[in-house]
């Protein structure tokens, strides 16, 4: 694999799982920001492990997901049936208060940021292959889980929850388990995805963990589409990959062109791309052909 | 809603078919030098013109013959401060023909970018960084200053001699990539010098209101104040400064980085008199210096060159040398021995002649590179004092 693919396939999958972490919580209206800081915290706990302790990093990184687990089942104690507005001021919080606490600490680096993460299995190559493994390992593991999740009564829970809390509550929905559920799933990922973002780099830096990345997955969901996980899937290498291919000339006007496929976007398919009616047409073709497939092998 | 999806279907087939070839093919007939810079997003005015001093550069090489008779190209790549697309954009440089880059710029895209460079063997010469994020990537790029803790605790000390009325101070200090090492530097020249150092006001990031900062500064009654944050939050804080009564305008130090255009815009008439400290000097009188300046100032409404802008004009000039001082030719086949040979020319480059002065590089650091204090007098700066190793 060629290494500019390479960079691009394992950022794709990061912007896809952070998309993901984004996109769960929203089923019940909550933008959970939190996810980003997760990533931070895990991604240099998992670091200082590794350059510190020589911590092998499959344990660092079980202790990355443990971590952003941990981290999102205490908050949502406390926001979990919270409203979308609270959420996202809890998340902004802890985004701050995430990087000042990086910032003063200067076992992690501080404001220089970590150097020199080491390559897994010794070599660059076997490093990358392994990064891209575990990384599109985890979108196929979390993408069926949330599959398995929309599919569901709890996902149908949560689309009620999304509609009307009330009607919901009438429904007897249990709005703060479903939502404390669907948050601590969100920082888990979010804290796992953290470690395999900074070993993508091999170093860590607090501007890796920006609002700039809570706006790549607010851009990949909303454009994508909001109602159904697959939108991510196809926004994310699109949104991703298509401005690397700019030429000079297009590149300067990125931000515009993006804010204008938002714009089009919100005023023409306020859904997004790909939404549930286009899901459900895509299924019923397949099972369709399935039928059909089944019909000729009697 | 048929035809909307046609559009922009349409619409990203025509950016797929223009997108750019990349660099590996045009290296037999010129000499093409990617720049990983930020030419959009929150620091394009510095890309711009980062980028303009390397064009500038190419210029003149191209006009006195190019390099090896071949021309020079410096084409910019930008990176819009984001590490991913520095990522990417980095691993597709040096799967191409590259032989040496430069950029990347700034902090962020830096340790995004640079161990792709350093895994792949070939030079990305980061022209603005400090020593401290430069040094991790040895001998796959240099510094271009010296290290931070040595060079500034002998320059703020001597500034500090330089008015001994000065007995206590103060720094602001945002916290921003090398900038609290910075200011940990001061620190030990101002003490070394005698004067106490009362603390540091932590100025946000994302700060937009400097009174209650100035406030808590005055509190401590310090005699002179040394800012280590952001050009246009240093140019707010003395504005605040002289609205609370500050008056000793020459016991208010900038640090090299608050050099920048914003801070004359911001600061106006209210910053004369603030002194400065930088690793260039304006006032200098080449024609060399000179012609540069005209250019630029030509080129910008009629603005000075800031302080970074020659910074990767004489990279590509430390890059003409080495490959006319070695071997090198450009031929793909020789990629890896080509690259290796050029970095490890610039590393020890000696007697190199800059636009500004001459210095050598000793195991990828400058030794001999001088640094000033100025005085700022109606947006420009007038040179107090010359400070070398």
């Amino acid at each position: 694999m060629s290494l500019p693919l390479y960079y691009y396939l394992s950022i794709t999958a990061v912007n896809i799982l952070m998309s993901w972490c984004l996109y769960l919580p929203y089923r019940v209206a909550q933008l959970h920001f939190i996810t980003v800081a997760n990533m931070a915290i895990s991604g240099y706990t998992a670091g200082y492990l590794v350059m510190t302790f020589h911590v092998p990093f499959g344990l660092s990184l079980a202790l990355g997901f443990l971590l952003g687990g941990v981290i999102g089942y205490v908050v949502s104690l406390f926001i979990g049936d919270a409203p979308t507005f609270a959420v996202v001021i809890v998340g902004f919080t802890f985004i701050y208060i995430t990087r000042t606490v990086i910032e003063n600490t200067p076992a992690v680096g501080g404001t220089m940021g970590m150097f020199g993460l080491p390559n897994i299995g010794g070599s660059p190559s076997f490093h990358r292959f392994a990064i891209i493994v575990i990384l599109y390992g985890l979108v196929i593991l979390v993408g069926f889980i949330i599959h398995r999740f929309d599919h569901s009564s709890l996902g149908r829970a949560a689309s009620a929850v999304f509609a009307d809390k009330d009607l919901a509550l009438s429904l007897g929905i249990d709005i703060r388990k479903l939502g404390m559920l669907l948050q601590t799933f969100s920082c888990t990922v979010a804290g796992g995805t953290g470690v395999l973002y900074g070993f993508i780099y091999k170093s860590f830096h607090l501007d890796f963990f920006t609002f700039q990345l809570v706006g790549i997955a607010m851009t990949i969901i909303f454009v994508g589409g909001y109602t159904t996980m697959w939108g991510t899937v196809v926004a994310a290498p699109l949104l991703y990959g298509v401005p690397l291919l700019f030429p000079p000339a297009v590149a300067a006007w990125r931000i515009v062109i993006y804010g204008a496929l938002l714009m089009l976007v919100m005023i023409v398919k306020p859904e997004g791309f790909i939404t549930r009616r286009s899901v459900f047409h895509v299924e019923a073709f397949l099972s369709r052909s399935r039928a059909k497939l089944n019909d000729s092998y009697p | 809603m048929g035809k909307v999806k046609f559009v922009v279907l349409g619409a990203i087939a025509a950016v797929f078919l223009m997108a750019d070839p990349g660099f590996a093919q045009a290296q037999g007939s010129e000499w093409r030098v990617p720049f990983l810079n930020c030419l959009t997003g929150p620091i394009a005015s510095i890309g711009e013109y980062l980028q303009w001093g390397a064009e500038r550069a190419a210029l003149e090489i191209n006009e006195a013959g190019g390099i090896k008779g071949r021309p020079v190209k410096v084409v910019g790549i930008d990176t819009a401060l984001d590490p991913q697309k520095g990522s990417v954009e980095m691993a597709r440089i040096v799967s191409e023909n590259t032989l040496v880059a430069l950029g990347p710029v700034p902090e962020p895209v830096i340790m995004a970018a640079m161990p792709i460079a350093v895994e792949n063997h070939m030079m990305s010469m980061t022209a603005t960084t400090s020593y401290e994020y430069a040094v991790k990537f040895f001998p796959w790029t240099v510094s271009w200053f010296p290290p931070t803790a040595q060079r500034l605790a002998e320059l703020v000390a001597a500034w500090a001699r330089l008015h001994p009325e000065i007995k206590t101070a103060i720094q602001f200090v945002e916290p921003y990539g090398p900038w609290p090492g910075m200011a940990e530097a001061h620190a030990k020249g101002l003490t070394g010098a005698g004067v106490k150092v009362l603390g540091k006001i932590d100025v946000p990031t994302d700060a937009v209101t400097f009174g209650p900062l100035v406030v808590k500064a005055l509190e401590q009654k310090p005699d002179g104040i040394v800012f280590v944050c952001n050009a246009e939050k240093i140019a707010k804080i003395i504005k605040e400064l002289r609205a609370r009564g500050w008056t000793k305008m020459n016991h208010l130090l900038v640090f090299s980085s608050g050099d920048a255009p914003e801070l004359y815009a911001t600061g106006g008439s209210d910053i004369n008199g603030v002194e400065i400290y930088n690793y260039i000097n304006p006032d200098i009188n080449t024609p060399r210096w000179n012609a540069f300046k005209q250019a630029y100032m030509k080129a910008h409404n009629g603005n000075q060159p800031p302080s970074l802008s020659t910074n990767y004009y004489d990279a590509l000039y430390m890059i003409k040398r080495a490959i006319e001082k070695t071997a090198v030719t450009g031929n793909p086949d020789k990629l890896k021995e080509e690259r290796k040979m050029l970095a490890e020319y610039i590393f020890n480059m000696k007697d190199f002649h800059g636009i500004m002065f001459n210095w050598n590089m000793k195991n990828g650091v400058p030794t001999d590179k001088p640094t000033f204090i100025f005085s700022i007098q109606n947006g420009r700066k007038k040179l107090i004092k010359e400070v070398r190793p």
